[in-house]
């Protein structure tokens, strides 16, 4: 009972880390214009420096109920894809865990870049695309992962 | 602080991405290089130093949180080193290096793994 809860609190925080994350990578890549009002655009029309703390606590958040619930994907889930030979579903899981470690130990300067030294337009804009890319796959990935073996 | 940030946080992160990669590529059973700093094996919920191999006994290890630990320690020692450096001389290297290393090792762990997919 314990993991399916943690399990869904991963899922349901995933989806505020996407969304910000999202908003972030839009209004960077892709900003608002002048005049513009549709939904997209709205969407788009963030300010991107004021996503930077709450995506990095999520991200955290994320990281630790990822973390807390890796043990038993490796007891209860990995050995069965095993014997099917499922090495694929287990590649998607090494490469998220691998990128998700990376990722986190970036975290301080993606906020030193966005929050005290905004010159280095360039250098935030790769930091906010490679976080967006992490999350996105590592949502998706994990979300394959599940279906082809749950934790339950 | 902004100054020693300037310089620790990226040399950190490089750190960890520099470490990390070739600790996941490189660590086996009979590993020559102990890269996890410890092994955890789930099955009997039992944390043993460096590296250890699993078996019928204790369970499959996770070497995982060992990975995470040793490159932070990488991370640290290299954001001290960092810290030392002079701000002005090293600033560009650091804004671009930030983001270049750590794709470097995505596409480094992404070679190894590609074993996963039978590419």
């Amino acid at each position: 009972m314990p993991i399916t809860f943690l399990l869904v609190l991963h899922g349901i925080f995933s989806v505020f880390l996407l969304g910000a994350v999202t908003h972030q990578f839009l209004s960077v890549f892709w900003p608002r214009k002048p005049g513009q009002s549709d939904f997209v655009a709205r969407a788009r029309g963030i300010n991107p420096g004021g996503y930077v703390q709450a995506i990095i606590i999520l991200y955290v958040i994320e990281f630790v109920l990822g973390a807390i619930l890796y043990p038993t994907y490796r007891v209860l889930a990995r050995p069965p894809l095993q014997d099917l030979q499922l090495t694929y579903v287990i590649g998607l899981f090494e490469v998220k865990e691998n990128f998700a470690a990376i990722v986190l130990a970036m975290l301080p300067s993606y906020w030193y870049f966005w929050k005290r030294y905004p010159d280095y337009k360039t250098t935030r804009a790769a930091l906010t695309a490679i976080l967006f890319a992490t999350v996105w796959y590592d949502m998706i990935a994990g979300h394959l992962v599940n279906n082809a073996r749950g934790l339950l | 602080m902004d100054k020693i940030a300037s310089r620790a946080f990226p040399a950190f992160a490089i750190g960890f991405a520099a470490y990390y990669a070739p600790a996941y590529s490189f660590t086996g059973a009979t590993s020559a290089f102990t890269w996890p700093l410890f092994t955890y094996f789930p099955e009997i919920n039992e944390w043993r130093w460096g590296l250890v191999a699993g078996n019928d006994t204790i369970g499959p290890p996770m070497w995982w949180y060992g990975w995470i630990a040793s490159a932070a320690l990488v991370g640290l020692v290299c954001a001290i080193i960092a810290s030392l450096l002079p701000e002005r001389a090293t600033e560009k290297l650091w804004a671009s290096s930030i983001w270049i290393v750590p794709i470097a090792a995505f596409a480094f762990l992404w070679n190894w793994e590609r074993v996963w997919f039978g590419l």
